[in-house]
């Protein structure tokens, strides 16, 4: 029985008792909902819900999200909508391939970019990085009284778990921060906070011998009350332990290790933070985790632009181009969608060798997962201040990666709290982007 | 021997009033280090609670006097508040043995001011009377008495946070007195154990952090709180201190609460009525809630009464800005921290700003114009009741004419609200769920026991510690447990306690006390003090103030230590770099652990910490601590660090296992050391087995550390 009710079963009182308890035995630890436990049970009823959004373009077509996040705020003049005149930035205007324009800071992505849709658009109203972060992750304003869900938790929801052994959602190089939200905590994801460590604590520090030895007399010494359990937070556990000693055996934490790929693919990636996450990204999105989330830092540009676009920028462009590259070569492009996303964009105006938070109007970018290749939507103003045409807010833009990871959009659930919610908040998915 | 000093310095200040003015300046400067004794700053004596207050003048050992007041004592440490209102958190030991007996002859005293054992076993056979009669209407009985190992592991994790040591369980199971459960009852209530719990629980109902906003550091908070729970301060003084607290931070520790919410205030308004009153209107700050009777009307009306208040004091952050110009030698690190520390700061201005929002749509009333505060009732007669008198007239007086309201017996939700969720901690369930949503009192699995409950509260005047003796002294509470029920067929009865999870915490200091021992109860982190350094003098920003909290600020954080305890960096969860904050006993480290409990670490602590994975709070909301279960937190525990503390041959369970002079006696030790009862043959046959088949007492620990039976209250 799913947790969260469609929001019209509940308006007389005693619905919404029912299911106000419904949801409250999930916090008792009851339905331990684990995000390494089996499909069948973890699903809760997945396609019970009825996608509004089912018929349209790109539905569905992403079955793997990687979410990378542009922390500080980039500069959408100085790389993916270049400007000339008064807002022009050091960086020169080259044609990239699918005809579009992008900075001369961003050479690898211009031999790639007939595989991207360029949204230029992008509007919101906060310009403080905690917040305008927290909208660009969850694609709700950030409140004091309520944690708003990352798409993983949402699709976690929806759809199910997306692997018997592997969480579902993992973010890198950053804490989970709440990323479950209203859900249960288990749809909370992994935080991985080193790639190259990968996940930890996942083999004993005693012999092989010791812990044969050690689990037999676990089993025995435990049967008494682990094993007649008829409690279910109880019998979760019993499966904790099992998941567990099987994952330990398994072959699938081989996901997390980056060591498995060879020396010249990790070159490639580079040796840097975000390279390696993305790696990893890569590499879970492979075999079976949906949402992945990789933050890098370093674009909050204030001074000496130039010098940082060169430095952080060269690295996103790098990395980004590799990754998308090996997605495609690995026939993974057309099903994974990645997004590259910043909290806002920067002024069109210089100050001190470098640019203002801006969240007027800036720019994310979709690659794969069914959107159009070499495309360009929506459009700034002549100075890049303000969106001229089609402008996509955040709610927006999660509604757009929500439809095409085939979740219902502007359908509501109801929270454990009794408030109706949908993902994006509200707001329709651009299917505009959608090949 | 720090302690000593310490001690010595509190005293300081009585001498060095009657002294000459150029001694008292010398003596001044020799005890500057020691302040850390104060852990909470000053404070209205009333808050510490309304029973009659014994004022003393305490010698110590070395014949020092302070003129204090008794506040608490509590295991091994006492809490005193001296005639300026400074409180003092030390271990007894530093007192002269006459003082020592008379702190305990003041627990005496305290203690027949409470409930009377008659009034306990009245109140309690109440409890069992209300839950049997409801049992019998729907045909069900109450599960049979918990055994003593059952209750003795029960009440300590309840009571002090921490399952017992083996010598703890052992004294009790042996003892044949057959009043031996109430005296344990009342031996935990008056623990340092219960004071950490109690920490614990309040901490993830009231979002205690360690920073909040902009990485603001929030200790003194903390340590306000430890000394208003270790001082049995009453939940509505306790509450009521909270709503009406005024000034920064760094001077008044209980602004903390509504400084969590300055940036949003609203949020905080409709927090406060979710945490205190189990009222949720967090819909209707929007819009009239769709499936419950409150408008948003009603919502302004109440947030209204915070409409003269004001979190946060922007001219003072433009006024240290306009300094700092003048001279760019000034650390920016440190100007940042002064500036966030002096600007949250809780005043009220003589004006009620609130207005209706642009996008009002209700005819009720119009867009943009000014609020008319006015409380909420939840039925009719209510608001002719007495409390309902507010003045509405003085904007100023708002906030206080609010917390008044609030905090009475004669609201219609206060009481109620804590007896549920106290009943709740016992229980592992509400009375009325969920407890954060208690609008509807028909609800109440039991309206009559939940009635009952809200009388004892209100009987009590909110001595938590007193309610929860009640309910443990219940047969209850003194059932054997029943499995987690399905809240979706059926309302729960309360055939007796359900079997839970332990917290994160109290998994967390169960194995602290099976690595350590007792020892554990005694390190208290208190890291608030330094925040002092920060405060900047009223009036006008000088340049030279700003200088000398720089430098104080500067002073206060070097060595490291405390640097690292303090913003963001605290957050990172470097708990080694606490190392400073500590008092009394100071903690041990293993495995890059720090050997302390959980509510002496960072608040919360880092998100990869064990106590996060085994569901300590976030705290960005009230109640978010789960017991949900995950593969990363079993990895830790057999593989982690946590697994190697438990299977490590310095583990205080192995060596008082050691200690046995037979295989039976090694075996038993550690089964009261995890599971606070005795192996039955077969368990014992099998774990002797294996002793004897290449594994070791460690590796027993360990195995026993992982039962699940380890995990679970039963």
């Amino acid at each position: 029985m799913s947790i969260l009710h469609s929001a019209n079963l509940l308006r007389n009182p005693e619905d919404r008792r029912s299911f106000i308890e419904k949801c409250a035995k999930v916090s008792f630890g009851l339905s331990v909902l684990p995000f390494f436990t089996r499909i069948a049970e973890a699903a809760e009823v997945p396609g019970a819900v009825k996608a509004p959004n089912a018929g349209l373009p790109g539905f569905g077509k992403a079955k793997r999200v990687i979410f990378l996040q542009l922390n500080g705020g980039m500069s959408h003049i100085d790389t993916f909508d270049p400007k000339t005149g008064a807002s022009k930035g050091p960086g020169s205007i080259v044609s990239a391939k699918g005809d579009m324009q992008l900075t001369s800071y961003l050479p690898e992505t211009a031999k790639i970019s007939d595989r991207i849709t360029v949204i230029r658009s992008m509007t919101a109203k906060v310009g403080v990085h905690a917040s305008a972060a927290y909208l660009m992750r969850t694609g709700f304003e950030q409140r004091g009284t309520v944690q708003h869900p990352t798409l993983g938790a949402w699709a976690q929801h929806f759809l199910g778990t997306s692997h018997k052994t592997l969480p579902s959602s993992v973010t890198v190089n950053r804490s989970s921060n709440h990323g479950n939200g209203w859900f249960p905590a288990a749809y909370s994801p992994l935080p991985i906070l080193n790639p190259t460590d990968g996940l930890m604590d996942t083999k004993s520090p005693v012999s092989e011998a010791v812990v044969a030895k050690r689990t037999g007399l676990l089993a025995e010494l435990d049967a008494g009350f682990g094993g007649k359990a008829s409690d279910e937070s109880v019998k979760s556990y019993n499966e904790f332990y099992e998941s567990t000693f099987q994952l330990m055996k398994s072959t699938d934490l081989k996901a997390f290790d980056l060591a498995s790929e060879s020396a010249e693919t990790r070159a490639r990636y580079g040796k840097s933070k975000f390279g390696q996450g993305c790696l990893l990204a890569r590499r879970l999105v492979e075999n079976g985790v949906r949402f992945v989330e990789v933050a890098i830092g370093g674009w909050d540009m204030h001074a000496t632009l130039d010098d940082r676009m060169e430095e952080v920028g060269g690295d996103f462009d790098r990395v980004y181009a590799t990754l998308i590259q090996d997605l495609e070569s690995k026939g993974l492009l057309e099903s994974t969608l990645v997004v590259v996303a910043s909290e806002f964009g920067r002024k069109p105006t210089f100050e001190g060798g470098g640019r203002g938070h801006h969240p007027l109007v800036f720019s994310t970018v979709l690659a794969g997962g069914g959107v159009k290749r070499g495309f360009v939507f929506g459009a700034s103003d002549e100075k890049g201040y303000a969106p001229k045409e089609n402008g996509v807010s955040p709610g927006s833009l999660h509604a757009t990666i929500a439809h095409a990871a085939g979740l219902p959009v502007q359908t509501d659930i109801i929270t454990p709290a009794g408030r109706p919610m949908q993902v994006g908040n509200k707001a329709a998915p651009q299917t505009g982007v959608f090949a | 021997m720090r302690l000593l000093a310490l001690f010595a310095c509190l005293f300081v200040g009585l001498s060095a009033q009657a002294a000459p003015k150029k001694e008292a300046k010398k003596e001044a400067k020799k005890v500057e280090p020691v302040i850390k004794a104060v852990v909470a700053p000053a404070a209205p004596v009333a808050a510490l609670g309304e029973r009659a207050a014994i004022w003393h003048v305490w010698t110590d050992k070395e014949g020092q006097k302070l003129d204090a007041r008794f506040c608490g004592l509590a295991g091994e440490f006492i809490t005193l508040q001296s005639r300026d209102g400074r409180t003092f958190h030390f271990k007894t030991e530093l007192l002269s043995a006459e003082d020592v007996a008379f702190a305990k002859s003041c627990v005496d005293l305290a203690r027949r001011n409470s409930f009377s054992p008659a009034v306990i076993a009245s109140a309690a056979a109440d409890i069992d009377r209300l839950v049997a009669s409801v049992l019998t209407a729907n045909k069900q009985t109450l599960n049979a008495p918990a055994t003593d190992e059952q209750f003795l592991r029960r009440i300590y994790l309840d009571a002090s946070g921490r399952v017992p040591t083996a010598t703890e369980a052992a004294t009790f199971l042996a003892s044949n007195a057959p009043d031996k459960r109430a005296k344990l009852i009342d031996e935990l209530l008056f623990s340092s154990g219960y004071t950490m719990q109690m920490f614990n629980w309040m901490a993830d109902l009231l979002r205690v952090k360690d920073t909040f906003a902009k990485g603001v550091p929030a200790f003194t908070f903390e340590d306000w709180l430890k000394a208003r729970l270790s001082a049995g301060t009453p939940w509505d003084k306790l509450v009521s201190e909270m709503i009406t607290a005024d000034g920064r931070l760094s001077d008044n520790g209980a602004t903390g609460f509504m400084l969590f919410d300055a940036e949003m205030p609203l949020d905080g308004v409709s927090n406060l009525m979710t945490t205190f009153l189990g009222t949720n209107m967090a819909c209707a700050q929007c819009h009239d809630h769709p499936l419950a009777d409150w408008t948003q009307r009603d919502f302004y009306q109440m947030a209204a009464f915070f409409g003269a208040t004001d979190g946060k004091d922007e001219a003072i952050g433009s006024a240290i800005k306009k300094a700092v110009r003048a001279d760019s030698s000034l650390p920016k690190a440190a100007v940042l921290k002064i500036e966030q520390m002096n600007t949250f700061r809780m005043e009220d201005s003589d004006k009620q700003k609130l207005t209706f929002p642009k996008d009002y749509k209700y005819k009720d009333a119009k867009a943009g114009d000014p609020v008319t505060p006015a409380l909420i009732a939840w039925s009719k007669g209510e608001k002719s009741l007495p409390v309902y008198n507010v003045n509405t007239k003085t904007p100023s007086q708002l906030r206080d004419e609010f917390a008044r309201w609030l905090t009475s017996p004669q609201n219609p939700r206060f009481a109620t609200n804590i007896a549920n969720r106290i009943w709740k901690k016992a229980f592992g369930l509400g009375v009325i769920e969920p407890v954060n949503d208690i609008d509807d009192l028909a609800e109440a699995s039991s309206p009559e026991l939940m009635a009952h409950l809200t009388f004892v509260m209100k009987a009590a005047k909110f001595d938590l510690r007193e309610v929860q003796r009640v309910i443990y002294n219940s047969k209850t509470y003194q059932a054997s447990a029943s499995a987690t029920p399905d809240l979706g067929k059926a309302k729960y009865l309360f055939n007796g306690p359900i079997v839970r999870r332990l917290s994160a915490e109290q998994v967390w200091d169960s194995l602290i006390v099976t690595a350590v021992g007792t020892y554990a109860d005694n390190v208290l982190l208190r890291r608030g003090d330094d925040l002092k350094a920060m405060a900047l003098p009223a009036g006008k920003v000088t340049l030279a103030e700003l200088k000398n909290a720089v430098n104080r600020t500067t002073k206060a954080f070097s060595g490291g230590g405390k640097l690292a305890g303090a913003p963001k960096k605290a957050a990172g969860g470097s708990a080694l770099g606490l190392a400073n904050g500590y008092e009394g006993d100071k903690p041990i480290s293993r495995f890059s652990l720090m050997l302390a409990r959980a509510s002496e670490l960072p608040q919360p602590s880092s998100e990869t910490h064990f106590l996060r994975l085994w569901g300590q709070g976030d705290r960005l909301l009230a109640d978010s601590a789960t017991n949900d279960g995950s593969v990363p937190q079993v990895l830790q525990m057999m593989n982690g660090s946590v697994g190697k503390l438990v299977s490590d041959v310095r583990s205080a369970a192995v060596l008082d296992a050691m200690k046995a002079k037979t295989t039976e006696g090694e075996v038993t030790s550690l089964y009261l050391s995890y599971l606070s009862r005795k192996p039955t043959a077969k368990e014992l046959a099998a774990a002797s087995k294996s002793l004897t088949d290449g594994l070791a007492l460690t590796d027993l620990a360990w195995v026993l550390a992982n039962t699940r039976e380890f995990l679970f209250v039963q």
